[in-house]
This record gives structure tokens, C-alpha cells and sequence, in this order.
């Protein structure tokens, strides 16, 4: 009987979980604003080593993309109404499914796009221009077929929504740290303030400089704006400082003081960065106009990409943004209108935009829900849930470019060719990332644990 | 059939897929089963009941009415209209009564019935037995080994404990306590000496904030400094121990273990208002130095155990709240599901709590490190789920408003009066008369004709049946008429469980008697009561002086709170894959001596604060360093960084604004049972409470993913799980609060403008002042000119008339609209915005605003934070 290894981050150097936290100077654990970026720890003692926390690791492999802006489109959008096109779902529209109820073909028409041809629906002109550049992957499916469970199962992995594990977006900093210095590492824009909330880009177990960092769809985080005049505040940390260095030179002063004195820093320069990098006013008209930044509720969605171009193009290494309301049990014609109309130009300006500046090379866009709705009738005009088969897309960072991979049957309901389930995706997009799922590990209260517990497969076919 | 109307080649891979996603479900008992009758299963009604039923009817769906048709026990069981199926009993099968449209009954399938053959074969299914295929056991289940049998031999935690002899040690003049004996023995064996003893200052300092979790005020330091008295730290020590804030904070770090929350968590987030009186138990339970064996059994069985009075029943009742304030998934759709999550939760709780085990693991397969198999985890199971776990919540899909609320599932403490009983049974009446008339007009002429508002006249009928409805169950709630807490009882149904291939709730394997871990022996342990849930005999086995772990545990988890690391630094885990222990020997004279004296928490406490080892000074020295540079060994005390209340309850104590009393209300207690979304109204009024209030941190709403922000910033417990030690990060977000947050500049100008009010004396005496109040210490003289300049090119830069402190916080946005139509879909409400409101600091000049400042960054240096 073996004892298992302690936490695997080959190749690089192992610290224990404790020694990484004692002598971290970095991360920015707190309840809206965490995740934050890390900086090297100075001075440790001989007892930690050369620690480093959030500072940039190298990958297990090479990766194909540094970077993932995951829009979610949380409630479960409608595949058959939007980029799965199913000529025998019309043909048999009206009449019964296998599985049960009624099937009911897209009141949307369908039409042909790019050189490769894909079928997109009239509810995404603006993307629809971009197939050529995606690439689907059609054969999706989850445990779950309820929202809560499933948003938290694909956001951290865990099957059982009562157990509280890392999120994606940590285990990648946690992984690879962060490429920005001043920029928090993770960021969650306006994320779900319910079916697990924080849990979603929580750290659970690992250590909190992991965490995600939670903004607003207007920009903001608490305590970022400085509480005096900057110059007054500048003065009372030189202050601060002045008090911090007298007590490292005592000989009672614990080794943290390198790191609370470089923090402290970090955070007084971030009071500048953030609010400079989440102020999208400061784009050009042209781009605001591409994107469709308007102020409230309806400019929501459009703020949130270009936030996420933002963020990525400054090196934050995961981004999530979010666009709720597709969860259609009724209302699903207007509701798709509105919903596509929210995110279909911003989503295709963010393609355009990340393209224009060489950033799509090495940034990965995923677009999908948590599962999919059925093409069966629910109700006058509504869909259920449907957990056995449903897409997403993904774009750039190492992914075939005009690919589709996998399918549901002529229905739409069952993934029957390159199934991939919520586990496998998580493998394969870690994998783009250059890490390899089953050494991503972290050894906590006596056992290993993965994003992908014991299981996922990498679906090489994506990769570029 | 309908199928021959779709695509061809759609029918053979979905009827293919259906099958393969069935997993065998469950045995008949014992004895075999006829092949042809399994056959018969797989070929006529498996592909019937997915093909028709599952849409609406599986785990992979969703369980319309409760029931489930995908595995056999979920036929059985039936939804909310009873069994479904009843094998050799067709006549009263329900499903069969639905699918020929009887009378009575639902017609299903919805859309369509049943080829008459279909029918037929359903009823001869139902006739013969309804078999399913039996599952069988995983390879990973295969139970006690000897690979097993050695680690429980061979690994030194499961071995008894045996407290070996004091050693000797050379330096006979420096031990006080054979504890530091021990220390001292390891240092000598390293060539290693301990460095000097603290300073008054520091040790009281160190104490007191190990103690009670505040800080010495200036002149409780003084009186300690100038007390040369031999006894002095023993009085001073016994006080501590004595003061209610021990409790407060001991009762804290129980409560870390215990994963306290008061919500669900989880996928839905619903309160636990009843939560804070375990929270209380356990502080008055700490401050009344309840015996450590005693304390846990009360928790896990306290509802099983004679009281000597009223008021120690209810104490022990709400003892019980320990295993039912966990994370829950209340929007798990299938009960089974719910409950062995729930039962696991405790599992874990209560292993690696209480016994530093990870017997969670064994949940699905035998445990691969710690000799744990799977037979053993559902031994425990089989004790609780015979028990219920009453946290006022049950599970449902897709729930609204008071969905998932369950006021049967709570602990009575005290019942209604007379006057409210009264109540109830008019309202009952009520209800009767309401439904009777009702009953009587519906679908009659004169009920349907229409009234005065244009609407059926029976509709007004029904609607006073609906009010007289609730306020029956108004009335009735027990939680709103009399006395409630969150706890456990025994359930009606006792019995052992069935070990769940690979953990999966429906997955029945042989059933496994209720019993302990195999790897702990303990001799003389109570065997289980098979006439009760065996909760009792678990509580007394875990508490048993003899177990080998409980005490270890215990003894290590005080020492990791005095010295900063455990002799086990992991201390939720003393199994195989955990560290051994720097100093065996001591842990076990430590245990064994716990015991002996009657498991006293304060007098182990009082031990070690007393001992020479606690007492060293916290200097580093070079050649200690460079041989022990982690201090296993001890040959100083480890700095540590204040924690999260530590940091937030000395500063409002230094403001002078500290309450320490015990707030009698508290937001969370008045919430009803409804889901809360993070940034909703009832959580930015609960996050807007934390921010005004002066009591401890102890006792601020914890409510699960939202915690006050003053704790989260410094490594809050995980209100998850088990959390024996907390981190200690350094993370930017804890410089912008100190630098930002406006309650931390509330308490710098609350101090600094009592500085100023003071009518005697010049800046540098106040200057002294705040050193002594903030840091503890005297400033130099260097220090005093440095913060005068400072203070003086404030003053002269900061404007006359300076702003707040801090521009209107915003704590975000969107929250549910104010009056919910009650038709919509709660999951598709986006929301608006609804703040966190905080009071902002104003000084009153500049003057005060650069004293103001001055403090503030005290606050924010490392030494306010860190202890040496």
C-alpha cells in the first residue's frame, strides 16, 4: 500500500500546501475580490524555500491557449433553435418523440454559413459570420438536469452539489499562476447569485489566493476605491511601510513580513489598474459601437465582453462572463429573441476583436450552458431540460478553427457520436491549457484530489 | 407502437443508449432468480418502461409526482400517491391501474396509452415478482483485508496509547511541567537550546489572545508587568480561563470543526434560523468546562441520554444541532439521494472531527490508504439513517418559496401553550368548515355561476379554504409558536443499511449491521442497540477512554490552538497518509493525562499556557534555525497572524466599542425558510447588519457563502467541511480592507478623536497612547518624531473640511423584485440592485482626520496583526 504522492504540480517544484500559504505574498482572497495576482515571496526561510504562489508556472505540456474567457449562458439555451440544425426534428414536427411528449421544430430558420458551411440560426447573424473560426463540439452531456446541480457540476466538477470542490478557474491558477502582476487572476463578472453562488468560483480547499475574483457587470469591487486623497494615502502607507520594516528588524518578526509589505503595495497600485482596466469607456466610439456598450440592463452582456477582451489582453488567465434568462420552460420564442439579441453582436465582436489583436491565437472562447433543453413541446411554448445531448462551441487557442465534433441524433436529444461529458470537457480544456488533468492535483485531508476526480477523457480531435 | 413513425435510423441507437445507461438496480432478496424472468425483463419491460416513462420518470430526468420508474426501489416506494409497483399484486399496482386509465388513477403515458400487449406484459411482470437484475459488488468493496489487519497493527495512531516515561533531560533547572521535558529532551538530542523566556508583555499579550481572542488593554498590562508576585501568572491564567470570552473563542474553534453555517449552502441556500442555539450550546458549553467525553456525546446523542432536568433535556437537545447543520442539497430531486449525502456529511464530520479519520472515502470504495472498507462506512450509515436529521429542510426539484421549508423536521423544545393550542384547533375547525363548503359548491351551478367581480362564485370558496389553510400551518409551525432547535432524533424506522455499490444511493448490495470502524479497537465498547438508531453506543464508542484516537485528536487540535502547529501537524488526519507526530511521546503522556483528569479542556489549556515551552520567548536564533528551521522542535514560540475575529473584535475593543455581551436578536434568526440569493435583500440587510454590529465576530450571521467581508479577508473557516486549522495568507485584498474598508476607519477616528478629547496633555503623550492601545508597546522617540511629521503634513494637506473616510460603499447589485409574482419561475428573475449600507467615518477637521490616519495605519501594519 502506497502512500500517494504530495501535491503533483510537475514539473515544477512541490511546496506543501502550508508552506505556499505561509509565505505567500500574493492572491487576493476576500469575498468579492479574490484570486488577485501574485508576486514572488521574498526572504523565505529555509523552511518553506523558494516559494512561489501566483507567480507564472510553466505547464505540465505545451499550451495551445494561456487563457479562457468562458461566456455562460446560464439557464440551458435551446441547441435546436440556435446552432443545431435538425431537418428531421421539422419534418416530424408535431409528432411524438421516443422519449416521450411532442416534438416541435425551431420556429427559426436555418440557414448555411462560411466555407464550411455550418447551419447557424437567423438568431445569430453576427456570430454566425464567425463559423469558419469555431469550433463545435456537439455531443455534450451531464449528470444533472437541474440548474443548481449542473451549474456547479460544470463550474467545479462535482457531481454531488453537496460536496464543495475548487473551481475551474482555480485549479487553473493554481496550476499555472497568472501572467499579471497587478491584475487579479480570475474573474468572475456578474456571476450567479444563486444556484451555488460564490461556490462557483470558490477555492474550496485550495489555498484562497486561488479564488475568483467577483466584479460586477459595471466594474466594480469593494474597497478598490481609496479611502483618502491618493497623495494622503500614499503618505499614510509610506507610513505603514515605515512601521512594517522597524518590526522586521526585530528579532520577534515572523518571516510573512517581505510579503505583507509587498501586498500591500500591490493592492495600493491596484486601486489604480483595476478600475482603469473594467472602465470600458475608455475604448474608442468604434469599439463601444461594435460591441453594442450601452449603460443598464440591456448593455449587460455587451460591457461583459469587452471587460473580458480587457481583462485577457492584460493577462488575467481565466474570465467568465455571463448572460442568464435562457432557462425556457415558457415564453421561449420572445425569450430566444431577446437572449440571442443580448449576446449575438457582442459575442461576434469579441471574436473580431480578440482576431484583430492576435490574441485569439492563444485565447480560448467557450460559448454554453450548463446542459441543453429538449425538442419536445413543454407547454404552449416552452422546452425542458435535456441533460443526454447538447453543444457548446469553443474558438481560438489551439482549437480547430471550422470543426465540429460529435453529434446528437436527428432529433436532437441524445449525444450518439463523440460523446463528451461534463468531466471530459473539463479534461480537454485543462489539456489546451497544458495541463494534464490527472497531475493537476492538490493533497488535501489525506487524498489527492482532481477537477476531474476520477475520470475525464482529453478529446484530442479539437486540437489544432 | 409509435416508434415505426420516426426515422429509422434513429430507433436503434436511442433504444441501444437507454438501455446502456441503465445500470443493473437491485436484488430480491437472496434467493436466485429465475433466468427467463430476468430475460423476460430486459426484452419486454425495461424498453417499455424507458421508451414511455422515463421522460418524465428517471434519474435522468426529472421524478414527476415523486416517482422514479428506472429502478426497482423507486417503483416500490412510489411517488406521493403511494407504491407503484406491489410484486405478485397486479390488482393493486398502481402503475398498472395508470397505464389502463382507471378510474382513480393518473393516465399515463400523458400522450397516448399502451398497446394492449404492453399492458399484458407489464401486469405478467408484476405477477411473476417484478425482478430486476441484482447488482453486484464492486471489486473496490471487498471489505477487511490483511493488508488491513497490518496498518491497524503496524500504524501508530490505531495503536492504544501508552505514555512512556518522562525522559531525562540535562538542563534540570529549565523544565516546569514534564511537558517540557519532553521539548526539552528532543531539543538536547538536536544540540539545540531553548532561547529566552518572554517578556511580561508579550507573554500576557500571547495569552490573552490565545485565551479569549482580544488583547490586553494598557492597563491590564501594567498590573501584570509590575506584579512580581509568584502566582501572578496563575491568577492571571485562571481569570482568562474564567472570563466568558474564553468560551467565545474556544467555542470558535469548535465550531470550525463542527462546520458551522446557518444555510444550507449549497446548490439552493436556504436558512438554518435555529443554528445559533448550537452555536450557543457550545460556548456555554466550553465556559462551563463541560468534560471533553461528555461534550461529544451530548452532540451526537444528547436526545438518547436521561437529563436530570427540563432545562438539561433542552440543552442536550440542542446539542444535537452538531450533525444537522452541514450542507444539504435541498434541490436534490430524489430522497435517497438526499439522505445518504446527508448521512455522509455526518460521516465526515463526525470521523475527521472527532477521530482525524477519512472514512468518507470508504463511501464508494474501500478506503485505499486507511483500513476503512466500505462495509465499515455503511456500518455507520446504518446508525444514521436511523436517525433523523432535523434541519427544518427537505428536498424537492425545482422549488419555490416555502417549497423546501419542513417544519416536522425540526426539534420541539418547549410546546405550544394552552392559548395557542386553542388557536389551533379553531383554525382546524376552520380549514374542515372551509373545505366542506368548498366541496359542497364546486362544479355546481351555483359555484361556477359567476359574481360580483366577473369571477366563478366557487373561487371565493376555494380562496377561504387556501386562507384558512395557512393560517393552520401559521399557526402550527411549531418554529413560530413555540420553541425550536436544529437537532437529531431517532428515526421510526431503525435498522442497519445496505452498502451502495460505488456509492450510488439506489445501488443496494447486502445489508451491513450497524457497527464502528474496524480500525479502531476499543475494548469494552457498548455493541449497538438494535432496538434504537445505535446513536448512543457511536456517541459512548468515540468518547470511550480507550478508543486510541479520540483523545489523541483532541489533545493535538488544544496544542496546534496554543502553539501554532500540532504535534500531528495534520491534524485532521492521524490516518496513514497523515504525519506522523514530532513528538510521540508527549502526545500520548497528554492524552493519557486528559483523560485521567476528566477530559477538562480548561485545565489542559491551563497546562500548557503554564508550561516553560509556551512561555519562550518568540526570538529567532540562527543556529536553532538553520538545524529545526520550521520549530517542530520548540525551541521558540512560533509568531502567528491574528485571526479573522481576533483582528476585527480588538479593533472595535480598542475604539472602546467592543459589546460584550450576547446579542439576544440577530438577523438570521427571523428569516423565513425561502432560498436566499447572495447579493438578495435579505442578505445585503444581514451583510449590512454585520458591518454595524459591536459584538464578537462569534456571534455575526454566518450564513453559508456569505460571509461578513471584515472575516472573510483573513482565511475564515471553510463552513463546509471539517476546517481543524485555517490558513494564514497574505493577500492584497487584506491591505485594501485595512487601507479602505470603512469600518476600520470608523475605529481609527473613534480612537483617535478619544485621543484628542483627552484634556491633558500634548501629541507625543498621545502618540504614546496609541502605541500602547494599538501595537502594546511604547513608542521610541524616533517613532514619536516620525508620526509628528507625519501628522503635521497631513493636517496641512488635508482639506478643511475633510469628506467621509470613505465614498458610499458599494456592495453589488441585484436582488429579487419586491413584491415576486408568484407564477413566475423564481429561477428566471434577474434582478436589481440592493445595497449593503455601512456607516462612513466623518471626522470632524483635518486635525482629526491625520490622527484619524495616523491610527488607521497601526491597524494596518504587520504588527498589529502578528504576535511574537
Amino acid at each position: 500500500m502506497s502512500r500517494p504522492s504530495p501535491n503533483e504540480l510537475v514539473p515544477h517544484a512541490a511546496p506543501s500546501r502550508r508552506d505556499v500559504l505561509r509565505s505567500a505574498a500574493a492572491g487576493f482572497g476576500m469575498v468579492a475580490l479574490a484570486g488577485l495576482l501574485g508576486l514572488q515571496a521574498r526572504g523565505t526561510s529555509a523552511a518553506a524555500g523558494p516559494v512561489t504562489t501566483l507567480a507564472p508556472r510553466p505547464p505540465h505540456a505545451l499550451a495551445r491557449a494561456k487563457r479562457i474567457i468562458f461566456l455562460f449562458m446560464e439557464g440551458a439555451m435551446s441547441a435546436v433553435d440556435t446552432f443545431e440544425y435538425k431537418p428531421a426534428l421539422q419534418a416530424w414536427n408535431g409528432r411524438p418523440s421516443p422519449g416521450g411528449g411532442k416534438l416541435v421544430g425551431s420556429k427559426f430558420s436555418f440557414r448555411q454559413h462560411g466555407q464550411t458551411g455550418s447551419w447557424v440560426s437567423e438568431l445569430y447573424p453576427h456570430v454566425a459570420r464567425h463559423v469558419d473560426d469555431l469550433c463545435f463540439i456537439r455531443g455534450l452531456h451531464t449528470d444533472t438536469p437541474a440548474h443548481p446541480q449542473a451549474v456547479i457540476q460544470l463550474h467545479t466538477g462535482a457531481r454531488n452539489a453537496s460536496l464543495t470542490r475548487p473551481s475551474l478557474g482555480s485549479w487553473l491558477l493554481y496550476g499555472l499562476g497568472s501572467e499579471n502582476e497587478d491584475l487579479p487572476g480570475y474573474v468572475a463578472i456578474n456571476p450567479a447569485p444563486n444556484f451555488g453562488g460564490a461556490i462557483n468560483y470558490g477555492n474550496a480547499f485550495l489555498p484562497a489566493s486561488f479564488q475568483g475574483t467577483r466584479i460586477t457587470d459595471t466594474g466594480e469591487l469593494p474597497n478598490l476605491r481609496a479611502a483618502l486623497p491618493r497623495d494622503l494615502q500614499r503618505s499614510q502607507l509610506d507610513l505603514v511601510q515605515r512601521f512594517n520594516r522597524s518590526f522586521q528588524a526585530s528579532p520577534v518578526a515572523p518571516r510573512e513580513i517581505d510579503g505583507v509589505i509587498a501586498s500591500a503595495e500591490l493592492a495600493f497600485r491596484m486601486q489604480d489598474t483595476v478600475p482603469d482596466l473594467l472602465d470600458v469607456s475608455r475604448e474608442p466610439q468604434s469599439v463601444l459601437d461594435a460591441y453594442g456598450v450601452k449603460p443598464g440592463k440591456e448593455g449587460s452582456f455587451a460591457r461583459q465582453c469587452l471587460m473580458a477582451r480587457r481583462m485577457s489582453e492584460a493577462g488575467v488567465r481565466f474570465v467568465e462572463i455571463r448572460q442568464p434568462g435562457w432557462d425556457h420552460h415558457n415564453n421561449l420564442h420572445k425569450g430566444l429573441i431577446e437572449n440571442a439579441a443580448a449576446t449575438d453582436q457582442p459575442t461576434a465582436a469579441l471574436l473580431a476583436d480578440l482576431k484583430q489583436r492576435g490574441l485569439l491565437d492563444d485565447t480560448l472562447v467557450l460559448f454554453g450552458s450548463e446542459f441543453g433543453r429538449l425538442p419536445t413541446a413543454q407547454g404552449e411554448d416552452g422546452r425542458d431540460h435535456n441533460i443526454t445531448g447538447y453543444p457548446m462551441w469553443m474558438a481560438g487557442g489551439g482549437v480547430k478553427r471550422g470543426f465540429s465534433y460529435g453529434g446528437t441524433d436527428e432529433l436532437g436529444i441524445h449525444a450518439v457520436e463523440g460523446r463528451m461529458h461534463t468531466t471530459d470537457l473539463h479534461a480537454t480544456l485543462l489539456a489546451l491549457m497544458g495541463l494534464d488533468h490527472e497531475r493537476l492535483t492538490y493533497n488535501y485531508a489525506g487524498r489527492d484530489f482532481r477537477l476531474t476526480d476520477v475520470a475525464g477523457n482529453v478529446i484530442r480531435e479539437l486540437f489544432a | 407502437m409509435l416508434t415505426p413513425l420516426l426515422p429509422t435510423r434513429l430507433l436503434l441507437p436511442l433504444l441501444l443508449l437507454s438501455l446502456a445507461m441503465l445500470a443493473p438496480e437491485m436484488t430480491q432478496g437472496e434467493e436466485a432468480v429465475d433466468p427467463a424472468k430476468l430475460e423476460f425483463f430486459e426484452r419486454r419491460i425495461r424498453p417499455l418502461l424507458a421508451g414511455k416513462c422515463f421522460n418524465c420518470h428517471s434519474a435522468a430526468n426529472k421524478a414527476a409526482g415523486g416517482l422514479r420508474v428506472d429502478d426497482r426501489n423507486g417503483l416500490l416506494e412510489g411517488g406521493k400517491r403511494g407504491a407503484a409497483v406491489v410484486p405478485g399484486e397486479p390488482s393493486t399496482s398502481l402503475i398498472l391501474k395508470a397505464v389502463r386509465h382507471e378510474a382513480g388513477a393518473p393516465r399515463m403515458p400523458p400522450e397516448g396509452g399502451l398497446e394492449t400487449e404492453e399492458i399484458a406484459d407489464l401486469e405478467r411482470w408484476i405477477t411473476e415478482g417484478a425482478v430486476w437484475p441484482a447488482v453486484e459488488l464492486s471489486e473496490g468493496q471487498g471489505g477487511w483485508n490483511a493488508d488491513y489487519e497490518a496498518l491497524r497493527r503496524e500504524h501508530w495512531a490505531f495503536r492504544p496509547v501508552s505514555p512512556a516515561a518522562t525522559p531525562t533531560v540535562s538542563d534540570v533547572a529549565w523544565p516546569r511541567d514534564d511537558v517540557d521535558r519532553f521539548v526539552l529532551a528532543a531539543l538536547e538530542s538536536q544540540g539545540i537550546a531553548p532561547v529566552a523566556d518572554a517578556d511580561r508583555a508579550a507573554l500576557l499579550r500571547r495569552l490573552t489572545a490565545d485565551l479569549t481572542g482580544l488583547l490586553p488593554t494598557p492597563e491590564q498590562a501594567d498590573a501584570f508587568v509590575g506584579d512580581g508576585a509568584p502566582g501572578a501568572l496563575e491568577s492571571v491564567v485562571d481569570a482568562l480561563l474564567a472570563s466568558p470570552a474564553f468560551g467565545e473563542r474556544w467555542g470558535r474553534h469548535w465550531l470550525d470543526i463542527a462546520r458551522f453555517g446557518e444555510s444550507t449552502g449549497s446548490a439552493r441556500n436556504l436558512p438554518y434560523p435555529h443554528a445559533w442555539r448550537y452555536r450557543d450550546w457550545v460556548i456555554d458549553a466550553v465556559n462551563a468546562d463541560l468534560s471533553y467525553d461528555r461534550f461529544l456525546v451530548e452532540q451526537i446523542a444528547g436526545d438518547l441520554l436521561p437529563a436530570a432536568d427540563p432545562a438539561a433535556r433542552e440543552r442536550q437537545l440542542i446539542a444535537t444541532g452538531f450533525l444537522a447543520i452541514g450542507v444539504k442539497d435541498v434541490n436534490q430531486r430524489f430522497k435517497v439521494r438526499f439522505v445518504m449525502d446527508n448521512v455522509d456529511e455526518q460521516i465526515d464530520t463526525m470521523s475527521r472531527g472527532i477521530l482525524g479519520l477519512t472514512v468518507s472515502c470508504a463511501r464508494c470504495h474501500d478506503h485505499k490508504f486507511d483500513p476503512v472498507p466500505a462495509t465499515d462506512y455503511y456500518a455507520l450509515a446504518g446508525i444514521l439513517t436511523s436517525t433523523e436529521q432535523c434541519a427544518g429542510v427537505r428536498n424537492k426539484m425545482g422549488g419555490a418559496g416555502l417549497d423546501y421549508y419542513d417544519a416536522s423536521m425540526l426539534v420541539v423544545l418547549a410546546p405550544v401553550d394552552e392559548g395557542t393550542a386553542a388557536k389551533i384547533a379553531i383554525a382546524k375547525a376552520e380549514v374542515e368548515a372551509a373545505k366542506a363548503a368548498f366541496e359542497q359548491i364546486r362544479g355546481k351551478p351555483e359555484g361556477l355561476a359567476k359574481g360580483e367581480n366577473g369571477r366563478p362564485i366557487q373561487q371565493g370558496y376555494r380562496q377561504r379554504w387556501n386562507r384558512a389553510q395557512q393560517e393552520f400551518e401559521r399557526l402550527s409551525d411549531p418554529a413560530r409558536t413555540g420553541k425550536v432547535a436544529m437537532g437529531l432524533r431517532d428515526a421510526e424506522k431503525i435498522g442497519d443499511t445496505e452498502i451502495r455499490v460505488r456509492g450510488e444511493a439506489e445501488q443496494l448490495g447486502p445489508v451491513v449491521p450497524r457497527g464502528f470502524p474496524s480500525a479502531v479497537e476499543v475494548p469494552g465498547a457498548e455493541p449497538i442497540d438494535p432496538a434504537a438508531s445505535g446513536r448512543l453506543q457511536l456517541a459512548r464508542w468515540l468518547a470511550h477512554s480507550h478508543n486510541p484516537l479520540t483523545a489523541r485528536v483532541y489533545v493535538n487540535r488544544v496544542w496546534q490552538r496554543l502553539f501554532g502547529t500540532g504535534l500531528v501537524d495534520t491534524v485532521d488526519n492521524f490516518g496513514v497518509t497523515g504525519n506522523a507526530p514530532s513528538h510521540p511521546e508527549l502526545l500520548d503522556r497528554l492524552a493519557a493525562d486528559f483523560v485521567a483528569d476528566g477530559w477538562s479542556t480548561k485545565r489542559l489549556v491551563r497546562r500548557l499556557v503554564l508550561s516553560r515551552t509556551y512561555g519562550l520567548s518568540a526570538s529567532s536564533q540562527e543556529r536553532a534555525l538553520a538545524i529545526d528551521p520550521a520549530n517542530r522542535l520548540l525551541w521558540r514560540h512560533s509568531p502567528r497572524r491574528l485571526d479573522a475575529e481576533e483582528i476585527r473584535d480588538t479593533m472595535l475593543a480598542i475604539a472602546g466599542r467592543l459589546d460584550r455581551s450576547r446579542p439576544a436578536e440577530g438577523p438570521s434568526r427571523q428569516l423565513e425558510v425561502r432560498e436566499l440569493r447572495n447579493n438578495g435583500r435579505e442578505i445585503a440587510s444581514i451583510l449590512s447588519f454585520a458591518k454595524a454590529s459591536a459584538h464578537r465576530s462569534v456571534y455575526l450571521p454566518l450564513l453559508r457563502t456569505v460571509v461578513p467581508g471584515a472575516l472573510e479577508a483573513f482565511d475564515f473557516a471553510d463552513q463546509g467541511q471539517v476546517t481543524g486549522q485555517r490558513e494564514s495568507t497574505t493577500v492584497p485584498a487584506q491591505a485594501l480592507y485595512l487601507l479602505n474598508d470603512p469600518f476600520v476607519a470608523k475605529q481609527s477616528l473613534v480612537v483617535a478623536e478619544t485621543l484628542l478629547d483627552r484634556p491633558t496633555g500634548d501629541d507625543r503623550e498621545r502618540i504614546a497612547s496609541a502605541f500602547r492601545l494599538v501595537l502594546g508597546r511604547l513608542p521610541t522617540s524616533p517613532e514619536i518624531d516620525d508620526v509628528l511629521a507625519f501628522l503635521a503634513a497631513f493636517e496641512a494637506q488635508a482639506p478643511a473640511t475633510p469628506a467621509p473616510v470613505a465614498e458610499a460603499p458599494v456592495e453589488t447589485v441585484v436582488t429579487a423584485p419586491s413584491a415576486p409574482d408568484p407564477n413566475l419561475d423564481p429561477d428566471q428573475v434577474e434582478q436589481d440592485s440592493e445595497k449593503v449600507v455601512e456607516e462612513l467615518a466623518r471626522p470632524r477637521d483635518a486635525r482629526s482626520a491625520a490622527f484619524a490616519a495616523f491610527v488607521q495605519a497601526m491597524l494596518a501594519s504587520a504588527e498589529f496583526r502578528y504576535l511574537p
